[in-house]
């Protein structure tokens, strides 16, 4: 059993682990509609460059991601898919909501074919509103969630024993 | 042509269409006839959530359908119970790239109905903003192909440069991706001060882009080699299947409503070409693409030159009700023939409005033309084909 | 300047094997001349016609020869281009016009006891349903000139009478294949000798047909809008102010 699962970390290294985790994310990028282009331009745009945030966009796989940034609307047919791959990201994972859309529905609040929310699925930790959001809304909010993950208690998170795959 | 059309064919198109949809997101190989190659609903060359299921003999595609609704919103019952100006709102996020010229045609469409005309400074603000939608939907698309096939530089430039494009329409608009500008009768605001010369400014760039990317792109060997003679469509079948916009002039139509419809907008005061190309491949949809960027920028740098002054709304009524009755405007959009035909019982909304939007009908050619290509090759004409996913589903 | 319609909601009843249609208004030669070429071919199955001047022309036709007319329009016409299938749900919607579209203007909002008759639109029709498709020739190259024409047909309810009365176009423009399957998807009509009838855009397990007037909007019956919520008055406008207020709280009262 490790430190972390022991619930004994001590603070200095819960700090120093924290730092490397939030200056590391792994940005998985599930772009559905508009939002993906300003999502796109955060990612590939030399004006907003994402990278500076120590955010990697462009994961080969979701199992090598840490956080999922859900942009655009998610329909009904797309959820099963959006859940999927959210189950495939390894612990510790994170989600970003981008765009009113994957907020709550957005425009579409009274569709029959639009999921009212991407929160009804997957835990959301940071919403970004904005129909799309700008990019620097999206910067905004990765900022948001890095200063989330360094005022974490790795610990406390996850004290207990450790899930064993056999 | 009569290939597809016999009734033989159905048999297969029943076969290939049934298997596409027995193969479940979770089932992604079969060995014992073939393999099953499940490209997407999130794909990088799927721009957005097309699902394309293919089935290989090794490297060969036997049959390819693509399947979609994963991004499909409810637009056509959404307009029903909404009022005509918040239809507007709506209708922008169809094709969220070129946001301004979705609103052109509806509104074109309820102005006929109410049988009111937009003054000229209006049609040429429109026709501007359209252009520069086109503009910079096309930038996309262009840079967009680049990154299919592998080379990455093209959408770095293409981000670089719309971004310039973008700040204008933001300016005049208040909207960096959903203007929501124009309005029955005209248009929202005028140009702010200032505007009309840096757009000309950056009309230049745009044409400095194009240069760039003839050079990077068009004259590069692997790029030729990738798309020359990939994916042909042959005229009379890209009429058959209803393609429009860069996809049917590539195969040779001369066919451009900015020029050969008779649309209040201001497209018949300038003075530009209508760009064709003779081959039909992937080649030549991405060289018409470029090139309509090159006309995009004359039109706007024409029209912003002669610019008629004047009030930029026509008298409308404070609460807009639309006559009963129905109309069809369709405006060269920039992934094609954008319509909607509305149809008004004088109410407050519309009673009903189908949207015929360009992607659709060009994608329905995606299962005739993947048979028989080689895997990499779906990319490239997937790319070329140069589709939103929004503008498919709606 | 184009001449701007003068056709409203009386639908021309003048039938096609007539002289051409007596327009009060604007007359419209090319269009005319060209249906009375289209008659002269149709015979029998064009039912009726219309002319909006200078911006189009409506055709509607028999259901048995829904293949036939489009066959020879594509044939013998040269309308090459297959613009889009599509239907209509003519039934005025039993749950009334949007919420929000009453609050915004001031109107009352109350419950749609009756929605009215059943109305059909330009080329009239006999039926709830109607199928219409748009064609375009697109060989011409002079402005203007380039003319497309709708052609509308009568269906049964597919609720009531299941039976498809319609012929697939799939063997005259293969790009019908989808705007079929959505038409069967979004309506419930079917066509006879269509391949692969499925769902184009939902999920396979959705129930209804969400273009038809009768399927209802949920979200709008378990959330009603709320009407104007936040007005503040404008700084010159409180005139205008008093009449958004009350709007909004009709439309909140609303349920």
């Amino acid at each position: 059993m490790g430190l972390v699962e022991s619930g004994k970390l001590p603070k200095p290294l819960t700090n120093l682990l924290n730092i490397s985790r939030k200056y590391s994310l792994w940005m998985y990028q599930w772009g559905l509609a508009c939002c993906a282009i300003e999502m796109a331009a955060v990612m590939a745009g030399p004006r907003f460059d994402v990278m500076r945030l120590g955010v990697i966009p462009l994961p080969a796989s979701p199992r090598q991601a840490d956080l999922l940034c859900v942009s655009g609307t998610v329909t009904d047919k797309m959820v099963p898919s959006v859940r999927r791959l959210w189950e495939q990201m390894p612990d510790p994972k994170y989600v970003i909501s981008m765009g009113s859309c994957a907020n709550c529905g957005g425009p579409y609040w009274d569709s029959y074919s639009v999921t009212k929310g991407v929160d009804q699925v997957i835990p959301v930790d940071v919403y970004v509103p904005g129909c799309p959001p700008r990019p620097e809304a999206l910067l905004e909010g990765i900022v948001l969630l890095q200063e989330k993950i360094a005022n974490e208690d790795m610990a406390e998170k996850w004290r207990g024993d450790p899930i064993v795959v056999s | 042509m009569t290939a597809v059309t016999e009734p033989t064919e159905q048999d297969q198109l029943a076969y290939v269409a049934a298997k596409a949809a027995d193969s479940r997101v979770n089932v992604e190989l079969e060995t014992d006839d073939g393999m099953t190659l499940n490209i997407g609903p999130q794909h990088p060359a799927t721009h957005g959530t097309l699902r394309i299921v293919a089935k290989l003999d090794g490297e060969q595609v036997l049959w390819a359908e693509p399947i979609m609704g994963y991004m499909h919103r409810g637009y056509e019952k959404l307009v029903e119970v909404r009022t005509y100006p918040q239809v507007t709102t709506l209708i922008n996020r169809i094709d969220w790239l070129g946001s301004f010229a979705n609103e052109v045609p509806f509104i074109l469409a309820c102005e006929e109905l109410m049988e009111i005309e937009a003054p000229p400074r209006a049609q040429y603000i429109r026709t501007v903003l359209h252009e520069m939608g086109r503009i910079s939907h096309l930038i996309m698309g262009v840079g967009d192909m680049g990154v299919q096939i592998g080379a990455l530089t093209p959408m770095f430039y293409a981000f670089r440069d719309r971004e310039y494009l973008l700040n204008q329409i933001e300016a005049a608009t208040g909207g960096r991706f959903h203007p929501n500008f124009d309005r029955i009768g005209g248009v929202k605001d005028d140009l702010p001060a200032g505007w009309i010369a840096e757009t000309t400014r950056i009309m230049k760039t745009m044409t400095a882009f194009c240069d760039q990317m003839d050079d990077l792109l068009m004259g590069n060997e692997i790029f030729e080699q990738r798309t020359r003679g990939i994916g042909v469509i042959p005229p009379e079948l890209a009429q058959l299947y209803g393609l429009s916009g860069a996809n049917l002039r590539a195969s040779g139509i001369d066919w451009d409503l900015r020029r050969d419809s008779d649309s209040p907008m201001a497209w018949k005061h300038a003075d530009f070409k209508v760009i064709t190309h003779t081959d039909g491949d992937s080649f030549a949809r991405t060289w018409c693409r470029l090139q309509e960027i090159r006309e995009s920028a004359k039109i706007v740098t024409q029209l912003l030159d002669d610019l008629p002054s004047g009030p930029i709304m026509a008298k409308v009524p404070r609460i807009i009700k639309v006559p009963a009755g129905e109309a069809y405007v369709a405006t060269e959009n920039p992934l094609g023939e954008m319509g909607y035909y509305v149809v008004s019982k004088g109410d407050l909304g519309p009673f009903r409005v189908k949207i015929r939007t360009a992607s659709f009908s060009n994608v329905s050619i995606v299962p005739w033309i993947l048979r028989g290509v080689y895997v990499p090759d779906i990319i490239t004409i997937l790319g070329s084909l140069y589709f939103i996913l929004g503008d498919i589903d709606r | 300047m184009i001449p701007l319609s003068s056709a409203d909601t009386a639908t021309e009843d003048t039938s096609a094997e007539d002289a051409p249609a007596e327009e009060s208004g604007p007359s419209d030669e090319m269009r005319e001349a060209l249906l009375a070429e289209i008659a002269g071919l149709l015979g029998d199955s064009l039912v009726e016609s219309h002319i909006v001047p200078g911006k189009q022309l409506y055709l509607r036709v028999t259901p048995e020869s829904w293949k036939e007319t489009h066959r020879v329009l594509r044939d013998e016409m040269g309308f090459k281009f297959f613009e889009f299938l599509s239907a209509i749900d003519w039934m005025p919607s039993p749950f009334g016009k949007s919420e929000d579209a009453s609050a915004d203007a001031g109107i009352p909002v109350t419950k749609v006891e009756d929605p009215g008759e059943i109305e059909q639109g330009f080329a009239g029709g006999e039926t709830r349903f109607q199928v219409f498709t748009r064609v375009v020739d697109i060989s011409h190259d002079t402005p203007g000139k380039s003319v497309g024409v709708i052609v509308k047909v009568d269906v049964p309810d597919p609720h009531e009478d299941p039976e498809p009365v319609l012929e697939t176009l799939l063997s005259i423009y293969p790009g019908t294949n989808w705007h079929e399957r959505e038409i069967h998807e979004m309506f419930g009509i079917g066509f006879t000798g269509h391949p692969y009838l499925e769902k184009l855009y939902l999920p396979t397990d959705f129930e209804g047909n969400p273009l038809r007037k009768d399927f209802p909007l949920l979200a709008r019956h378990v959330k009603p809008w709320p009407g104007i919520v936040d007005v503040e008055p404008m700084p010159d406008d409180a005139d205008e102010s008093d009449d958004d207020s009350g709007a909004a709280a009709e439309g909140g009262d609303d349920a």
